[in-house]
C-alpha cells in the first residue's frame, strides 16, 4: 500500500491527511474515516446483483494495514458503517476487531446504521454515538448548521472533485473537503460513488489519486 | 391460389379501394401458403405490411380449421408509436372484409387492466415490441399465450438488425419456434447491403424459407442548395447558417418540411435561425429532438400529420415513426453521414407508391457538396450499407435467460441447443454457455466469492426458476436493451417542465450560466438532485452539444466520396456540384494535391503556430481518431514529440510546435499495416474505452439497476456505477464473460477493427503523395477549424497533475 501523506493544521491540532482514505491524527494516536459501508456488496448480491465478496474483504484489510500502520489506539469511524442490515460482510468487521483488542472502536452513527445498536459489542464498537466531542473537534456523521460553531468532521457525502485536464479530458477524483472549521472525509470504502456537485462554497479540496495529493480551490 | 376464396375476397377488397395488389405480395401470400417463412424487401409506402397480413388472412379464409381460438398473429415491431397506427389499418381491413378477429397492441403504453386482460384471452393478432415480447415470456403463464400461433411477422427488420433489440427478437423467435416447430416466421425488410445475411439471421436453419423482392423502386430527387458563391477555405459548420436564406423559400413553397439536422445543437441553432430570417414562421415552425418533453414532441407529431405546422427541425428523432402525409419536402442540414439514412429521410416526403420524395441538401461547408454527387452515385447504384448482425452479446442473453426463468422456469441441457441455433450465439462454447448459467445461478464461476448470491434457483426437478418476489420486480421493471445517458430534468424556477438534459451537460455548466433548450435561451439556477431549475434569459448562451449525435461516415459513403473527388479534377464534369467546387478544387490542386482513386494524400503544412501533419483516408471521424492516436504513436517511437489531434469525417490533423520531420521512407513506415493491430492496443487506453462500453453491458445484464418498481429512497441502497463495478470486476472476476464482451465491443465498435484494417490494405496499395505547404489547404482548413480537438501526449497522469496544478486548476462543480 503506497500512502501517501499531507500535513495539515485544523482547530491547532496538527493533522495528517492520506490518499488511502483516512486521516491520522498523531496527539490522539487516532485514525478517523468515514462511510464504510460494509457489506454493501453483499446487499448487492441477495439481490441478484453478483459483486465478489473481495469488494468487502478489500476494504477492511486495507483499514487493517492502516492500523498496523500508525498503530493507532483508536479508531473514529464517522457514519454509514454498515450499508444496509446484517449480512455477511458485517462480520468482517468483527473479526477485524478481535485481531486489534488494544485499539478501541467507536461510531457516530450514519443513516445506513440502523441495527446497529443491538449488535453494538456484537461487532466489538466499544461505544456509538450520534455526535460525540474529543479535545477541540465534534465528530458526526451528517454536518448540520447548528454545528457551525464548532470544529466537525463529518462524512456522509462521499466528496469527489472532477478536474479538467489539458486534453479536455475529466478526471474525477475523491477528496478531503476542508473549510475554515470543517472537513467532509472521503468514503472509505473504494466500493461507493463521488459526489462532486455539493461541495460547499469556499471550500479547499485536498483531492488524491494513487501517488499523491492536488489542491483545487 | 387466384381460385382460392381468401385469394378472391382479400383481392375483392383491395379492389374496393382502388389497389391492386404487387407482384411481391401475391408472392408472399402464395408462399405464406405452402407453409414457407420468409424475408420481404420492399420500400416504405409499398404495402409491405399487407403482404404479410393479408396473407395469414387467406390462409385463414382457406383453411378455418387449422386456426384455433387464441393468439393467431404476432407482430413485433421496433417502435411503438407505429403500432397504433398500424393495429388500426389491420382492425379496418378485418371489418371490412368481414372476419371476427381482434387486434391489439400490447407494449409500454398499454393499461395494466388490458393486459390482464390479454392475459387471460389472447386477441387474435397482438402487436408487439421485442421489449414487449420478452415480458410476455416472462410471465407464468406464458405456454398458453402461444398455442394457437401460426406466424410471427417482424416488422422493420432493418431497424433491429445490427443492434441488441434484433438479438433480443432472434432469442425470443428460437423460443417460439421451439415451442411450436411449425411456426411460420416473415421478416419484412427496406433495402439494406446483406440482404442475404439479415434472413439468415431471422431464419437460422429453416429449410422452407424464401426472400421475396419488390421490383418497386422508391424514386428520389436530390437537390442540392449551392451558396451564392464557393469558398475556397471551407469552414466547418458557419456556411449552414449563411443558406438560411435560400432556405426559407423552400420552406414557403411547399406544403409542409422536415429539417433534418444531425445533432440537437445543430437542430436549435437553425430553429433561431429560420425564425430570425422570417419572424412570421412563429408558430408554425417547431422543434423535435429527444430531449424535448415526450409530451411536446407527441404534439407535434400530431399536429404534423395534421397538417398543422409549416416545418419542423429535428434530429433522427423523426427518422422513423408514422407517415406524416401532409409532408412534401425533406430537407438535410449537413451531411447525413450513410446512404441508408440520407434515402429513409427522403423517403419521409411523398409517401404514396408512385410518388417522388424530394430532398434538398445543405452543405454546412461547400466541401460537403461532393456529398451530393457521392450520394447520387451510391442510390442510383442502390450501394446502401450492410447492417451487421450483432454476436456473442452475452449480456442480453443472461437478461434472457433471467427471463426465461421468470416465466415459469427452463431446463438449461434444453435451451442450450435453441440458443445455439440463433445466429447471435451460434459461435458459443459450452464452457460460455455454463458461464452464462453460473452468473445467473451462483454470481460467477467462482461461486464462493459470490455467497449469498440469489437470482436463479435449480428446483430440485432441475427446472432454473426466479423464486423472490422482489428479483422478479427488478427484472421485469428493467427488459430491455436500450440505455439511457443519465438523464437529468429541466424545469423552470417558477414550476413547469422543459425536457430532458445529459446529466454531463449540466455537470459543465456553472450556476448563471445560459444554455439553449427548445428554442429558448435559459440561464441556470440551480441543481437540486436530477433536476436543473432554470429561467427564461436572452442574449448570448451555449448550444449543448452532445456528443451522442456523432455518427462516423459510412464506409459505402466514403467510398463514393474518394472517387467524386478524384473526378473532380476533370474540368469537363457533368455533375452540377462539382462544377460548382471547380475553384476549390484547383486551389487544391495547386498548392498540394487531390488524390486519386489509387493515390493517398498527406500534406505537411507549417505555419506560425508550429507543424501540422495532414492525412485523408475518407474513413469517418471514429476510424480517423484511432488512426490518429496510432500514428501519433508510431511518430513518438521515432523521435520525441508530443501532438494535439483533430479530425472529422475526411481526414485528421496531427499538430505539434516542434518540428516533424518526416521523410518519404519514414512516413510508410508509420503508415504500414504491419502490427497493425498490437500498435493500436499499444496506443490507446483500452480499458478506459471498455469501461465506457461496459455501461450498457452492466445495465442490461442487470448489475447496474436503471429503473426500480417503486420511488422509494431504501432503493439507493443498490445504486453503484458501472465504472466501479467494472473495476472491481477487472481485479477480482477478469474472466467474467461480461468484461470480455466489453473488449470485444471496443474491438468492433470503437476500433472498427475491421475498416480500419481495410482502410490500412488500402493505403498500403496506394500512392502516398507526400506534399508541403506554408498555408492551409482547402482539404485541411474545415479539419484545422472543426474544434473537437483532443490531445495526446506521453505524459502519465502525475505530471499532468502537476502541470495542472501549476495552471492553478479550479474545480468544475455547482454551488
Amino acid at each position: 500500500m503506497n500512502i501517501v501523506e499531507q500535513d495539515l493544521i485544523f482547530s491547532g491540532e496538527n493533522l495528517i491527511l492520506t490518499n488511502q482514505r483516512i486521516i491520522y491524527w498523531p496527539e490522539e494516536d487516532t485514525l478517523i474515516l468515514s462511510d464504510l459501508h460494509l457489506g454493501k456488496a453483499a446487499h448487492f448480491r441477495k439481490h441478484g446483483i453478483a459483486l465478489p465478496k473481495q469488494v468487502a474483504e478489500r476494504d477492511i484489510e486495507r483499514l487493517a494495514k492502516l492500523i498496523t500502520h500508525y498503530a493507532a489506539k483508536q479508531v473514529v469511524i464517522t457514519g454509514d458503517l454498515v450499508h444496509a442490515g446484517a449480512n455477511k460482510e458485517v462480520e468482517l468487521f468483527a473479526s477485524l476487531t478481535l485481531q486489534f483488542p488494544e485499539t478501541a472502536f467507536i461510531l457516530i452513527k450514519g443513516n445506513h446504521d440502523r441495527f446497529i445498536d443491538k449488535k453494538l459489542s456484537a461487532i466489538g464498537l466499544h461505544a456509538v454515538y450520534s455526535i460525540w466531542n474529543m479535545g477541540p473537534i465534534c465528530f458526526t456523521h451528517q454536518y448540520t448548521r447548528e454545528l457551525a460553531d464548532k470544529w466537525t468532521i463529518s462524512g456522509h457525502l462521499h466528496p469527489g472533485v472532477r478536474v479538467q485536464l489539458p486534453t479536455k479530458k475529466y478526471l474525477r477524483c475523491p477528496c478531503y473537503v476542508v473549510t475554515e472549521k470543517q472537513i467532509i472525509l472521503p468514503a472509505f470504502s473504494l466500493f461507493t460513488g463521488l459526489d462532486t456537485w455539493s461541495i460547499p462554497e469556499n471550500a479547499t479540496c485536498y483531492a488524491f489519486f494513487e501517488d499523491g495529493f492536488f489542491k483545487v480551490g | 391460389m387466384e381460385d382460392t376464396p381468401g385469394y378472391r375476397t382479400v383481392t375483392e377488397w383491395m379492389r374496393s379501394k382502388g389497389n391492386t395488389a404487387f407482384t411481391f405480395q401475391q408472392k408472399a401470400w402464395a408462399y405464406y401458403a405452402k407453409g414457407y417463412s420468409g424475408m420481404i424487401v420492399a420500400p416504405t409506402g409499398f404495402g409491405k405490411t399487407f403482404s404479410v397480413f393479408l396473407g395469414v388472412l387467406i390462409d385463414f379464409m382457406n383453411h378455418p380449421e387449422r386456426y384455433k381460438k387464441g393468439l393467431k398473429l404476432l407482430w413485433i415491431t421496433p417502435l411503438r408509436s407505429l403500432a397504433k397506427d398500424l393495429a388500426r389499418a389491420m382492425q379496418q381491413a378485418i371489418d371490412d372484409i368481414g372476419l371476427d378477429w381482434v387486434v391489439e397492441v400490447r407494449n409500454g403504453d398499454t393499461t395494466i387492466k388490458q393486459k390482464q386482460r390479454q392475459s387471460r384471452q389472447m386477441p387474435d393478432v397482438l402487436l408487439v415490441t421485442p421489449e414487449s415480447l420478452h415480458l410476455l415470456l416472462a410471465q407464468k403463464g406464458r405456454a398458453h399465450f402461444f398455442t394457437s400461433l401460426q406466424a410471427v411477422a417482424v416488422d422493420e427488420w432493418h431497424e433491429l438488425l445490427g443492434s441488441k433489440r434484433g438479438v433480443m427478437a432472434e432469442l425470443a423467435l428460437a423460443f417460439l419456434r421451439f415451442k411450436s416447430p411449425t411456426l411460420r416466421v416473415w421478416g419484412i425488410t427496406a433495402t439494406i447491403g446483406n440482404l442475404e445475411e439479415a434472413a439468415e439471421v431471422l431464419l437460422p436453419h429453416v429449410k422452407k424459407k424464401i426472400k421475396v423482392v419488390a421490383k418497386e423502386k422508391k424514386k428520389i430527387d436530390i437537390i442540392p442548395v449551392f451558396p451564392e458563391e464557393v469558398e475556397i477555405l471551407p469552414w466547418a459548420g458557419h456556411l449552414g447558417g449563411r443558406l438560411v436564406e435560400q432556405v426559407v423559400p423552400i420552406i414557403l413553397r411547399s406544403k409542409s418540411t422536415i429539417i433534418f439536422t444531425n445533432t440537437r445543437s445543430q437542430s436549435e441553432i437553425w430553429y433561431q435561425l429560420l425564425l430570425q430570417a422570417y419572424p412570421d414562421f412563429a408558430g408554425q415552425l417547431a422543434l423535435h429532438h429527444s430531449s424535448i418533453d415526450c409530451q411536446i414532441r407527441q404534439w407535434i407529431e400530431e399536429a404534423l400529420g395534421e397538417g398543422r405546422l409549416k416545418a419542423v427541425v429535428s434530429t433522427s428523432s423523426l427518422d422513423l415513426g408514422v407517415d406524416f402525409k401532409p409532408v412534401d419536402t425533406v430537407i438535410q442540414v449537413g451531411s447525413s453521414k450513410g446512404v441508408a439514412r440520407f434515402m429513409q429521410r427522403a423517403g419521409r416526403s411523398g409517401h404514396s407508391p408512385f410518388e417522388v420524395s424530394k430532398i434538398y441538401f445543405v452543405p454546412t461547408h461547400s466541401l460537403e457538396l461532393i456529398e451530393v454527387a457521392a450520394l447520387k452515385e451510391a442510390v442510383k447504384t442502390q450501394t446502401i450499407e450492410n447492417r451487421d448482425p450483432l454476436v456473442q452479446t452475452f449480456d442480453v442473453l443472461v437478461q434472457f435467460l433471467v427471463t426465461l426463468a421468470l416465466g415459469g422456469g427452463f431446463r438449461p441441457e434444453e435451451l442450450y441447443p435453441v440458443i445455439r441455433d440463433t445466429h447471435a450465439f451460434s459461435y458459443m462454447s459450452e464452457e460460455e454457455w455454463q458461464w452464462c448459467i453460473l452468473f445467473i445461478t451462483v454470481g460467477g464461476s467462482i461461486g464462493q466469492n459470490y455467497e449469498e448470491f440469489h437470482k436463479v434457483v435449480r428446483r430440485e426437478d432441475g427446472l432454473l426458476v426466479v423464486e423472490k418476489r422482489r428479483i422478479a420486480m427488478l427484472h421485469r421493471m428493467n427488459v430491455g436493451v436500450i440505455v439511457s445517458d443519465a438523464m437529468m430534468r429541466v424545469k423552470f424556477v417558477t414550476g413547469g417542465y422543459l425536457g430532458m438534459i445529459e446529466e454531463y451537460f449540466i455537470s459543465k455548466l456553472k450556476q448563471g450560466d445560459k444554455f439553449v433548450l427548445a428554442g429558448r435561451v435559459l440561464e441556470l439556477a440551480r441543481v437540486k438532485e436530477m433536476t436543473a431549475f432554470v429561467r427564461l434569459s436572452s442574449g448570448r448562451a451555449i448550444t449543448p452539444s452532445w456528443l451522442g449525435g456523432r455518427l462516423p461516415l459510412s464506409s459505402n459513403l466514403s467510398h463514393f466520396l474518394r472517387q467524386k473527388l478524384a473526378s473532380s479534377t476533370h474540368a469537363g464534369t457533368k455533375e452540377k456540384e462539382l462544377q460548382f467546387l471547380h475553384p476549390l478544387v484547383v486551389r487544391q490542386n495547386e498548392h498540394s494535391h487531390i488524390p486519386a482513386e489509387d493515390e493517398f494524400l498527406v500534406e505537411l503544412i507549417k505555419t506560425r503556430e508550429g507543424y501540422h501533419l495532414f492525412m485523408y483516408p475518407f474513413e469517418g471521424r471514429l476510424v480517423h481518431e484511432v488512426m490518429a492516436t496510432l500514428l501519433a504513436y508510431r511518430i513518438s517511437r521515432l523521435f520525441p514529440i508530443s501532438f494535439s489531434m483533430a479530425m472529422n469525417d475526411y481526414g485528421f490533423e496531427l499538430f505539434s510546435d516542434s518540428e516533424i520531420k518526416l521523410d518519404q521512407a519514414q512516413l510508410q513506415q508509420i503508415l504500414s499495416e504491419k502490427n497493425l493491430m498490437d500498435d493500436v492496443l499499444a496506443s490507446i487506453n483500452a480499458t478506459e474505452m471498455a469501461k465506457r462500453k461496459f455501461r450498457d453491458i452492466a445495465v442490461i445484464s442487470g448489475m447496474v439497476v436503471q429503473n426500480y418498481p417503486d420511488q422509494q429512497k431504501s432503493n439507493k441502497s443498490l445504486q453503484a456505477s458501472s465504472g466501479i463495478i467494472f473495476k472491481v470486476l477487472e481485479e477480482y472476476d477478469p474472466n467474467n464473460l461480461l468484461l470480455k464482451q466489453a473488449y470485444m465491443e471496443v474491438f468492433n465498435q470503437q476500433l472498427e477493427e475491421p475498416r480500419l484494417v481495410s482502410a490500412f490494405q488500402r493505403i498500403n496499395k496506394s500512392k502516398i503523395i507526400f506534399k508541403f505547404a506554408t498555408g492551409f489547404t482547402p482539404l485541411s482548413f474545415p479539419i484545422k477549424v472543426d474544434s473537437l480537438r483532443q490531445s495526446l501526449s506521453s505524459e502519465d497522469l502525475l505530471s499532468r497533475i502537476q502541470k495542472l496544478q501549476h495552471n492553478n486548476a479550479q474545480p468544475i462543480r455547482r454551488k
